[in-house]
């Protein structure tokens, strides 16, 4: 019992690591989301689609949940990456909002073995079975959800150190004068926005699957306000950071039963005091270039 | 043909107008200088050249081809850079990374090889930029974060970031502000040794002992207007210039 309890959070903390990871991407960026929850949703819905409805293996049903989020991220980026600021964080607002709403009237069912299947509006999507059908044990889809999280990272950690990386934070940092670089913004904003959907997507297809359950109003704001806060907690300096958050939220807050009534006063009260002391969170840009260059130190010494 | 033509080139920010239909050619090869009292549009003629205000009217030649008006990213791939009045770098990323996203701009942008135009660049790319961290004195802080450089360093950071994309025409946006006086003589030094180099410089400057030693030819601006151009010493000699500089009520005063 107490085994799967810890199974379940540490499930829990992988899946929203992803959505963390997804708006800490746009974070770097220089742009604030509030929308991830919406990819999260839309992969959610199509990757349970795909497996409960059309019989699809279930790693296909991952791979179309994250493409068709991506393929979302895509129709939001073109008209919204334009958008400065303020102005951007609404219209991602808007769009999140709208795709709940969409899916609080979708009905798409089909009949299998006698009894209806798929997503039924705001009673939302129940029976994605796929991981009890093929006999995957809690503990073998935990492994998944790592599994996916450390490609995802690693993904990332190659990102840091590469042009793309360099250009992302070049953009969140100054990006008239990344234009004046020779680098066309608009282009490396959109391919952003939609890697972040690609990696809010792979969550929600992992979530659906683990959840078997699905309803829109799961995918309401707040979850895409913890997403923004998680990399504001944990640092913008390194794709770790979000997942400090992650940790700090759900690992102490949410899973310690001793406080987690006060979860939210705690977790309001840590963003708030962490944006006057550290506005870049824990792992900021600075300390990264710090730690990195202990690291650097301790190798040298090492030789 | 005049390596950079402005024509009747005009911008109008509401009611003011901050360059008034200006006229001016900057020959290949020459260091040209840039002056006039605060306000005179100076760098707004520096940023309609760059494209990061948009132009009210006239026309901006680049080596005889229209760039009036094009982004910023397709002015510095024609070949024009530039600097900033205020330092502006990239402070979050190391003074390397500085360098070898600008000199990747330009070497691996077109690159067929998906790794070299996305993640890691080439690496004749990594040794130029090495060489010119050697140029602007800089190898020793290739690891350092651009924000915590000193001052004096953040600006030869910034002008070797501008020659890393191989400009033929650089525009420079008061470099030696802050300076003193030995730093404006090193950069007289560079300055002279980049058009030794082929190199066309546009300089705006407020320093005269910079201004008056080191450019072949001035223009000098007010209230968005040309007002005169020539060699430096003639230049000093203009009494419309001495006006402008020093203002007009020097004979009210005498009356």
């Amino acid at each position: 019992m107490d085994d799967i309890y810890l199974i379940t959070i540490l499930s829990n903390i992988g899946m929203i690591s992803f959505i963390a990871l997804s708006a800490y991407l746009l974070l770097v960026v220089g742009e604030i989301s509030f929308g991830q929850q919406a990819f999260f949703a839309v992969s959610a819905y199509g990757s349970g689609i795909a497996t409960a409805m059309w019989g699809w293996p279930i790693w296909l049903g991952l791979l179309w949940g994250a493409l068709v989020a991506g393929a979302a991220a895509l129709v939001v980026a073109i008209p919204t990456v334009r958008l400065r600021g303020l102005y951007f964080s609404v219209a991602t607002l808007a769009f999140a909002e709208m795709v709940r709403l969409i899916f609080e009237i979708f009905t798409y069912q089909v009949e299998i073995d006698g009894e209806l299947v798929g997503p039924d509006g705001s009673d939302g999507f129940r029976d994605i079975r796929a991981i009890y059908d093929s006999n995957v044990s809690a503990f073998e889809y935990m492994l998944i959800i790592y599994g996916l999280l450390a490609v995802v990272l690693i993904g990332f950690l190659i990102l840091e150190r590469s042009r793309l990386g360099a250009i992302f934070r070049m953009i969140g940092e100054d990006p008239m004068l990344t234009e004046m670089q020779g680098l066309n913004v608009t282009k490396y904003k959109i391919l952003a926005v939609v890697m972040a959907g690609i990696v809010a997507g792979i969550g929600g297809a992992l979530y659906a699957h683990l959840a078997t359950y699905v309803e829109p109003k799961i995918f309401n704001v707040m979850l895409g306000v913890h997403a923004l806060a998680y990399g504001l907690i944990g640092g913008l300096g390194t794709a770790f950071g979000p997942l400090i958050g992650v940790a700090i939220d759900i690992g102490l807050l949410e899973s310690i039963r001793a406080i987690s009534g006060y979860r939210m006063i705690v977790f309001g009260g840590l963003v708030a005091v962490l944006l006057i002391v550290r506005p870049r969170g824990l792992l900021d840009e600075a300390a990264m270039h710090w730690l990195r260059g202990r690291w650097r130190g301790l190798i040298r010494a090492e030789n | 043909m005049p390596i950079l033509e402005l024509t009747t080139l005009t911008k109008h920010f509401g009611g003011v107008h901050a360059v008034d239909e200006l006229d001016l050619a900057v020959e290949e090869g020459e260091i040209f200088g840039l002056i006039g009292p605060n306000g005179s549009g100076k760098s707004t003629t520096v940023n309609l050249i760059c494209g990061v205000v948009s132009v009210t009217a006239g026309r901006v030649a680049f080596e005889g081809r229209d760039i009036t008006g094009s982004a910023p990213h397709r002015v510095l791939a024609a070949g024009v850079a530039r600097t900033f009045q205020n330092i502006r770098l990239f402070g979050h990323l190391t003074v390397w990374q500085n360098l070898w996203v600008a000199q990747n701009s330009v070497e691996d942008r077109r690159s067929e090889n998906f790794a070299k135009r996305w993640f890691f660049g080439s690496g004749a790319t990594r040794d130029a930029v090495d060489q010119q961290l050697e140029f602007a004195g800089l190898a020793g802080k290739r690891n350092e974060l651009a924000a915590n450089l000193a001052f004096g360093e953040q600006r030869r950071l910034e002008l070797a970031r501008a020659l890393a994309t191989k400009p033929r025409l650089l525009l420079l946006d008061e470099p030696a502000a802050g300076m003193n006086l030995e730093e404006v003589h090193a950069l007289d030094g560079r300055l002279r040794a980049l058009q030794q180099a082929g190199m066309t410089i546009v300089l705006v400057e407020h320093v005269m002992e910079l201004v008056m030693g080191v450019t072949d030819r001035i223009a000098v601006l007010n209230f968005g207007r040309k007002i005169a151009e020539g060699l430096p010493a003639a230049i000093q000699e203009d009494p419309a210039v001495q006006q402008a500089y020093l203002g007009g009520g020097v004979e009210t005063a005498h009356a």
